[in-house]
Formats: C-alpha cells, structure tokens, sequence
C-alpha cells in the first residue's frame, strides 16, 4: 500500500510520525479519510479522535480540535492539543466528566465553554478505550 | 573603628547572601534556556496558521466574524502580563509604568484590567483599577493550557462587547540583556495580507468555517506567544539582577575584609603601645 508522511504539530511540538498509510479524522460535518496522493486540501476538524493506520496497525489519538493542511510532500495535522489512546489516563477524564455534568446542572458559568469541556471529557474517554 | 566581631559576623553574612544570589542566577538561567526553546517550539504551529489565516483572508466576508470588528472605541480592556515573584531588577515596574500611563491618559473609569501574575494584581488592586481577572500562581508549571483558560476569558470580554479593544503589555524578549516593553493590540484583529494567491486546494467545510475556528486558536497561540515572552524575559532579568548582587556582595566581602584587617592592627598597635609603655613607666 502506498504511503504519505504524517507530521502533527501542535504549540508545544513537532512531531514526526514517519510514513502512515492512511488516517481517519473527525471532520466539521463528519469522519472522513485520508490516503496517500489525496488531493491538496485544508480541512477543519472537530473534537473527536483520529485514527493513524501505520505498518497495518492503527493507533487513535484524542483532539480538542484543529485542522488538517493536505500538500503534495505530506499531511499536516495542525492541532491544539491531541494524547495518544494508550496515555490517556482515564480516571482524570472521568472526573472532569463528573465535574462537567455538575456543573451543567447546576448552570453555572458559561455554558458553551462547559459543553466543550464536556465533550472533550467524553470524547477522551472513548478514545482511552481502545 | 567597629568592634573585630561586629565586622567577622557581617563578613560572613554578607557571603551567604552571595551564596543565595549566585543559585537564583543560576537557576533563572536554566529557566530562561527552558523557555527560549518552547519559544522555538511554538513557532511551527504559530507560522502555520498565521500562513493559513493570510491566506484565507482576503476570500472571507469580514463581517461574519466578530473578532475582526472594529467599534467606536469606548471603553478599554488591558492585558498586563508580570511575574509573580520579585527580584528580577525593573522587569515588573517598568511594565506596570507603562500600562499605568497608558490606561491613566485613557481614564482609569474606561478600562477594565485582565492581570497576569501578582505583580500587576497588587499594583492595580492597591490603585482601586478596575480588574475583571486576576491569573496567578501558573508561572512555575506554564501549559499550554493556561493560555487558552486566559484567552477564553479576554475573548469573550470583548466579544460580549464589554470593551471595544484589548491591549497588551509585556516584555519581549530581544535577548539575555534587553528586554523591551511591547503595548500591542490584540482585539479586534488586524491583518493586512492583501495580495490575493491561487492555489488549487479543497477547502471543507468551507473558507468561512475554516476561518471561523482559525481565529480563536490563532488568538490563543498570541496570548502563548506573551506568556512565553514574559517567561524568558522575566528570567533573564533575574539572571542579571541576580549577577549584579553577587558582584555588590564581593565588592561588599573586599571593603569589609580590608576594615577588618585594619581594626586588627589597630588592636595590636594599641596593645604593643600598653606594653612598652607600662615597661618604661616601670624603668623610670
């Protein structure tokens, strides 16, 4: 199968991951992929998880969002912030999950920001799954 | 002439006083090269959707985004960033004249303050200024995280239209022994890649969502950016202050060692002058 080069960057690092086959990304309106020889594309994604197909294996990554810039070289994934499934550490996800909820019931503070906190909480949770 | 145990005790604190100022210069300079590099770090991401946003810029109707509003100006909102820890020279005091100038010539009524570190919280609490927010206690574990909590809280001031602009005032970073105040304008943004280029590219959702999320996360990359600055700047102001103590101290441990030899000759003069003296009283 042929390959692309992935590299993530994100505020605090660049990352290469070497040569990747295929990715699986949550887009705005919903999960799409990513081969190689795709066309040059800039594509916003959402919170939610990629998926990194490398060597026949998969390994899935939680984001709280960024875009993904598609060149003829490589694929750029421009995110905020990302953690790999196996490092996610669940039990602090669950909690700012339960913190969330309570808050929602309780309406404090600015409810966009909880809900986004709240869906990065699950989102994290799902992703640590894996 | 000062008491030979006065002057061996003040020797010996002055040179533990050293001892402190040589570690803190020491340690402020492993936190100002941590700093440089996550400085470095940032700079991929930052150029990428500065990149992308000049890119976008020109195809995109303005008015959809309230970032990029431009009000009448009426009321003010500050960003102050100080450390929270003093002995770093004039690092804090210089920013805090600056803004203090900035926001007394627009009237203190008109602004509201977002204060980064404590330096900036007591100076404006004690003046009675209008704070909004105060950050501190984050500088020791920086995160990226930080920024965006700080960034959330100015954005939505402005985009609540509590204020019509925001200001930042930080030290930049030029290098270890300059650093130079920046008031800049954070909101609304201002972009003035104009020059229009063709690319065959797909673009999903579309150029306007794109943009749309752009925006905030380029804005959280700048107060980044700030954080990052008055780190490093911050740090390296320390350093040098904290060189300069050193030198005054063994400035200090010289003058005070010649004082003391010089009372310990007096002594023994003194006393050699008891004894001859006492023995030719006794010849005569």
């Amino acid at each position: 199968m042929s390959t692309f080069n992935l590299e993530i960057v994100t505020p605090t690092k660049l990352l290469d991951e070497g040569q990747v086959e295929h990715i699986r990304c949550p887009g705005l309106d919903g999960y799409f992929g990513v081969m190689a020889s795709h066309r040059a594309a800039i594509i916003a994604l959402n919170i939610g998880e990629i998926k990194v197909t490398q060597n026949g294996k998969n390994h899935y990554l939680a984001t709280s969002g960024g875009f993904v810039e598609i060149t003829k070289e490589k694929v750029e994934l421009l995110l905020e912030t990302f953690e790999r499934a196996e490092k996610i550490d669940a039990a602090r996800a669950e909690s700012a999950l339960q913190r969330a909820e309570e808050r929602k019931v309780a309406k404090e503070i600015d409810t966009s920001r909880n809900e986004a906190s709240l869906l990065r909480a699950i989102n994290r949770l799902k992703v640590s799954k894996h | 002439m000062a008491n030979l145990k006065d002057i061996r005790n003040r020797i010996k604190s002055v040179k533990s006083i050293q001892k402190v100022t040589k570690a803190m210069k020491m340690v402020a300079a492993a936190k100002m090269r941590k700093a440089q590099e996550r400085m470095e770090e940032a700079r991929p991401y930052a150029n990428r959707l500065e990149g992308m946003i000049n890119h976008l810029l020109p195809d995109v109707n303005r008015e959809f985004l309230d970032l990029l509003d431009v009000r009448e100006v009426k009321r003010v909102g500050y960003v102050i960033v100080t450390s929270d820890r003093g002995l770093a020279g004039s690092f804090n005091t210089n920013v805090l004249k600056t803004a203090q100038n900035d926001i007394d010539s627009i009237g203190k009524e008109n602004v509201d303050i977002f204060c980064i570190g404590k330096k900036a919280r007591d100076h404006f609490k004690r003046r009675n200024y209008n704070i909004i927010e105060s950050h501190t206690d984050f500088w020791n574990e920086l995160k990226f995280n930080d920024a965006i909590h700080l960034g959330e809280g100015i954005v939505s001031h402005f985009t609540k239209k509590h204020v019509d602009e925001i200001h930042v005032v930080y030290n930049e970073f030029v290098n270890v022994a300059t650093q130079k105040i920046q008031s800049e304008l954070l909101l609304p943004l201002v972009f003035d890649g104009d020059e229009k280029q063709i690319v065959d590219r797909l673009y999903e959702p579309n150029k306007e969502d794109i943009v749309k999320s752009l925006i905030p996360r380029h804005l959280n990359i700048q107060m980044w950016k700030y954080l990052l600055e008055s780190f490093a700047s911050e740090q390296a102001a320390r350093m040098l202050a904290m060189e300069n103590a050193t030198e005054n101290a063994q400035e200090m441990i010289k003058d005070l060692t010649l004082q003391f030899n010089k009372a310990r000759q007096a002594a023994i003069t003194t006393e050699m002058l008891e004894i001859v003296s006492g023995a030719e009283a006794l010849q005569n």
